[in-house]
């Protein structure tokens, strides 16, 4: 970080009224440059030939890859037999269980962990499954869910806790988990059914790869972030390194670890939707038949099972990883609401309506209460009679988890019912309903109206006559050499010399490897895209932040286009905007999105209240101080937004090539169609790379940011 | 309770939840993935029943992408058989059939009796029987006189033909609109799904398109496209700057099929679908929005003449 502070700090010729333009001005004179450059030289200098044929890694990868399934086929059918049979354990207990009986097992997690509204939220997304008639679908994405997390979590944590014991071990795994998080899945999912085989087992084994990088970082951070004052504390007091470990610094780190593992499970199921690919049934099959008959409305009624699952998922694990909040409310006049929203706290029905839930919650826990009571005097009787000491603290055990009782108590009583009353069986037919229809004859209506035709066709040409089309022939025109000393230049200004090496290596290699042009044109994409979502995505971002109303219209919103997946509406978008390049661009934004608008959001809501006060005593107007007070400071957060929107367009680039999309996402599907793993790891590593050198850049920038600001 | 016995305890109410299951076992079962286009997978269904209900197997179907991933999956043993391959669509046949220079870890189980024919299509509404600018039996060369009407954003001076979805289809699409002097550019819409979508809009919308397709097909019942005519297909002596060659579609499976159960592959070689009888099928479940299984079972439950000498003994 040094190299920042002496570029950006020991010489300023640019500092015109106190005001320091030497940046922008540094980005004016690049972009006149390289446009100098382009007419002069532009297409002139392509990647030379005589070099990228020198090096033939896709033959390499071929003869690695043959060479493997001779060799160690017999061990990876071992360990995906090993996966395999949980999975289809849990997958026959979620078909077989009576429907009430696995709603109660999410339901009742929810209610204790995340209070009444969460419990009611999960119960109606589960209900929704049934509804939709997805039940079986929905129980066997969660049973691969299920065993995937449970074996990443673990495999992760333990690799995580190594991790953080050794700087070594830490510095190799992390280009690792950097490739293992942004290579393009289509690239391995293909080897996978070579090496472990077709269905459930392999997308299993495909997800605890995929999804394991989050907790393995969180695992790592938060033992490292365990401030050295409480390891000498424990060391004052004589205990090993191993102690330390289990007894203080892992159980510090927990909810770091919980919040790795909420990670884990969003791109478990971001991977368990595509692994229909390798035949693995669930919601994803659902979606993928719907999207080969193009049958909008029934891809959305699966798409939204997701997006629950998704929600509820997420949600749940985020209140697992909080600490249980009191239920002291420091204003004692206000009554805590455990369903309406507090706001609603002054009016005289919502109150009585809160006190009526209150009286049969409190019923409900008192009751509760009084069994577990029993149940624990029951059992302490009968261990005393073997040995006092455990017998109290059985007792003391019991009595502290009535919930848990309560609930294995309610489980098991559904489950008599069904076995010995009346068989529950199925999610019940009469309640199941349809939203096709209606979504159809949207989608048709939006397809053929003229007005709606004009807008698509207007926003399809400005992004592709003033955005697209220049980005790409800009970037595909430019000597390879020029491209290259560019981004080296950048990253030695922004994030130092030896990112610069690393940066002039991996463009380097991607033209050695032959995919110079396809990597350009997947460059052009992505910065269009972000280009648009910064357009769309930060005067939204601002809106939320200054009405709450719009805030709380936008957030499902958001969270719907997050998880909603992207086959859903691959086919709704090329009904409106045509197949072409756009189309692609336009299907990346919605995905990428998100991120934008919530940083935003954040950035200036995180804001101290004291900058108003100040601006305001000024006199500047509100729009003044959001343009020269408000957006300055909450820039790094805004970089963020944008360094997460380029991580998830260059996610989406694999996506895109169904419809139209360019550039190596498209090399990786056609190396997919042909069989030909090589050429589709290479292309996968161009993507890989071109991810860790935008990451890297924009993270570099957000931490100039904050110097700059003094943060 | 602190967070480390929640989870711990979360965790152990897991694999106890697991416990409680039992596990399931079957003699006599295939697997075989499902075509992920309609035609394909009423062929699929058709040899489906046969097996089920005359010859006492059951069959698991599959949902996964057709292509590669099936041929991986028989060649390691996972998959049994899969149905109705067309050879202009199969890429990978020169990697695993030895009729097409493969390694034989795949091979063809007989022909289905479908016949598929590809071309180019436009509309009927821009014919002139319709009030549209073009002559009733268009050729190729006609296209030329109408290279405006058919410009698109991506193809500056050019007519726009949607051409095959993907190169790896190997239809030459531009190669053959240069040799026959066809003043077109081609377009690859990345997948099959994105092609038959910008059919389908743009059919409902009466835009103006000339794209590639084959029949039997679906979207001919959700848009009435006429063919263009194209040099007849000779042999490949002048490919690309010709029509294409019909496609013989076929099965196929894993080598191990035909000692374990010869049988099944008596059936597939003696199965014989027509167009015509696949057509009707075709129709009630992409039109009518009915569900595979009931419509291929009321087809077989009414033509038992058809397919009762297909069963082996």
């Amino acid at each position: 970080m040094t190299e920042i502070s002496s570029s950006f700090g020991a010489r300023k010729p640019f500092v015109i009224g106190g005001v320091d333009y030497s940046i922008p001005i540094y980005i004016i004179l690049g972009l006149v440059v390289s446009v100098l450059v382009w007419f002069v030289f532009g297409f002139k200098y392509v990647f030379p030939s005589s070099i990228s044929e020198r090096y033939d890694f896709v033959l390499m990868i071929n003869n690695g890859e043959t060479w493997l399934h001779t060799h160690a086929k017999s061990y990876t059918r071992a360990a995906s037999n090993f996966v395999g049979y949980y999975l289809e354990q849990l997958e026959m207990f979620l078909w077989f269980k009576p429907w009430p009986v696995i709603t109660l097992f999410l339901v009742l997690p929810a209610l204790h962990y995340g209070g009444l509204r969460l419990a009611l939220f999960t119960l109606f997304g589960i209900m929704f499954w049934g509804m939709m008639d997805m039940w079986d679908p929905a129980m066997s994405t969660l049973a691969l869910m299920g065993i995937s997390v449970l074996f990443s979590g673990i495999l992760g944590v333990i690799l995580g806790i190594f991790c953080s014991q050794n700087d070594a071990l830490e510095a190799s795994v992390r280009p690792i988990l950097d490739t293992m998080q942004t290579m393009p899945s289509f690239v391995y999912l293909l080897p996978a059914i070579v090496f472990f085989g077709i269905g459930g087992p392999p997308a299993a084994m495909a997800i605890i790869i995929y999804a394991m990088p989050p907790v393995v970082r969180l695992t790592n951070l938060g033992i490292r972030q365990v401030p050295d004052t409480t390891i000498e504390v424990a060391e004052s007091f004589g205990s090993s390194r191993l102690q330390i470990l289990f007894k203080v610094q892992i159980p510090q780190a927990l909810p770091s670890i919980m919040l790795g593992i909420n990670q884990t499970i969003m791109m478990a199921l971001g991977l368990a939707v595509l692994a229909v690919f390798i035949g693995a049934g669930g919601l994803g099959e659902e979606v993928y038949k719907a999207l080969k008959r193009l049958k909008v409305g029934w891809s959305v009624e699966g798409g939204i099972c997701i997006v629950f699952m998704a929600i509820i998922f997420d949600r749940l694990s985020l209140a697992m990883s909080k600490p249980k909040d009191s239920d002291m409310l420091a204003d004692n006049t206000e009554m805590r609401f455990r369903l309406l929203p507090q706001r609603l706290a002054r009016i005289g029905t919502a109150i009585l309506f809160e006190k009526i839930i209150d009286l049969i919650w409190t019923s409900i826990a008192s009751l509760g209460h009084v069994l577990t009571y029993f149940i624990a005097a029951v059992f302490e009787k009968l261990i005393s009679l073997v040995n006092r000491d455990v017998a109290l603290s059985v007792s003391v055990w019991l009595r502290n988890s009535t919930f848990l009782i309560m609930s294995i108590g309610v489980i098991f009583g559904v489950m008599a019912w069904d076995t010995w009353v009346i068989e529950i069986g199925s999610f019940p037919r009469d309640w199941q309903f349809t939203i096709r229809k209606p979504i159809d004859e949207a989608v048709h209506y939006l397809t053929v109206n003229p007005n709606f035709y004009a807008f698509t066709t207007w926003l399809k040409e400005t992004i592709f006559y003033y955005i697209l089309n220049p980005l790409e022939t800009f970037f595909t025109g430019l000597p390879w050499f020029y491209v290259l000393a560019g981004f080296a230049f950048i990253s030695y200004f922004s994030a130092g010399k030896w990112f610069a090496l690393v940066a002039f290596c991996l463009l380097f290699f991607t033209g050695l490897s032959g995919v110079w042009l396809l990597t350009m044109e997947t460059l052009a994409a992505i910065l269009a895209s972000v280009a648009v979502c910064v357009i769309i995505g930060l005067p939204l971002g601002i809106f939320a932040a200054y009405n709450k109303t719009v805030d709380q219209i936008i957030r499902p919103v958001l969270d719907t286009m997050q998880t909603m997946p992207a086959f859903v509406y691959l086919i709704p978008v090329l009904y409106f905007f045509g197949g072409n390049r756009v189309t692609a661009v336009i299907a990346t934004v919605i995905y990428a999105l998100p991120p934008m608008v919530r940083m935003t959001n954040l950035g200036l809501r995180e804001l101290p209240k004291q900058i108003n006060e100040v601006s305001d005593s000024f006199g500047s107007t509100e729009i003044q101080s959001l343009i020269k007070v408000k957006l300055p400071m909450a820039s790094p957060s805004i970089m963020l937004g944008v360094n997460q929107a380029v991580i998830m367009a260059l996610a989406m680039q694999v996506i895109t090539p169904l419809i139209a999309g360019e550039g190596l996402g498209k090399e990786v599907f056609r190396a997919m169609e042909t069989a030909d793993t090589g050429r589709g790891l290479i292309a996968g590593i161009g993507i890989v790379l071109l991810a860790i050198l935008l990451d890297r850049l924009t993270q570099a920038w957000t931490a100039n940011q904050r110097k700059a600001l003094g943060l | 309770m602190n967070l480390k016995t929640r989870i711990v305890s979360t965790l152990v109410a897991g694999l106890v939840a697991m416990g409680f299951a039992g596990s399931a076992s079957s003699g006599g079962m295939l697997k075989v993935p499902v075509p992920d286009w309609t035609g394909g997978a009423v062929t699929c269904e058709v040899y489906h029943y046969i097996l089920e209900n005359e010859m006492g197997y059951k069959v698991k179907r599959i949902t996964m992408p057709s292509g590669p991933g099936v041929a991986e999956g028989e060649r390691a043993g996972d998959i049994d058989f899969h149905c109705e391959s067309w050879p202009s669509y199969s890429t990978t046949n020169d990697i695993y059939i030895s009729e097409w220079g493969g390694d034989g870890s795949i091979i063809k189980l007989g022909d289905v009796g479908v016949i598929g024919t590809s071309s180019y299509y436009i509309p009927s509404y821009l014919l002139q029987a319709n009030g549209g600018p073009i002559t009733n039996n268009p050729k190729i060369a006609d296209m030329n006189d109408h290279v405006d009407l058919f410009k698109g954003m991506d193809t500056g001076d050019k007519g726009r033909l949607l051409g095959c979805p993907t190169p790896a289809w190997e239809c030459s699409d531009q190669e053959r609109l240069d040799l026959l002097g066809i003043n077109f550019k081609a377009i690859e819409l990345g997948s099959g799904t994105a092609h038959w979508a910008e059919l389908k809009a743009a059919c409902e919308r009466k835009e103006p398109f000339i794209a590639y397709a084959w029949t039997p097909h679906w979207i001919f019942a959700v848009c009435d496209m006429v063919s263009v005519e194209l040099p007849a297909f000779d042999d490949n002596k002048t490919w690309p700057a010709t029509g294409w060659d019909v496609d013989i579609t076929y099965n196929a499976g894993r080598p191990g099929m035909e000692t374990e159960h010869p049988k099944v592959v008596q059936l597939l070689r003696t199965a014989n679908l027509t167009n015509n009888q696949q057509a009707g099928m075709i129709k009630a479940i992409d039109i009518d929005g009915r569900d595979i299984e009931e419509v291929v079972a009321e087809w077989m439950e009414a033509n038992r003449d058809i397919w009762s000498s297909w069963v082996p003994d």
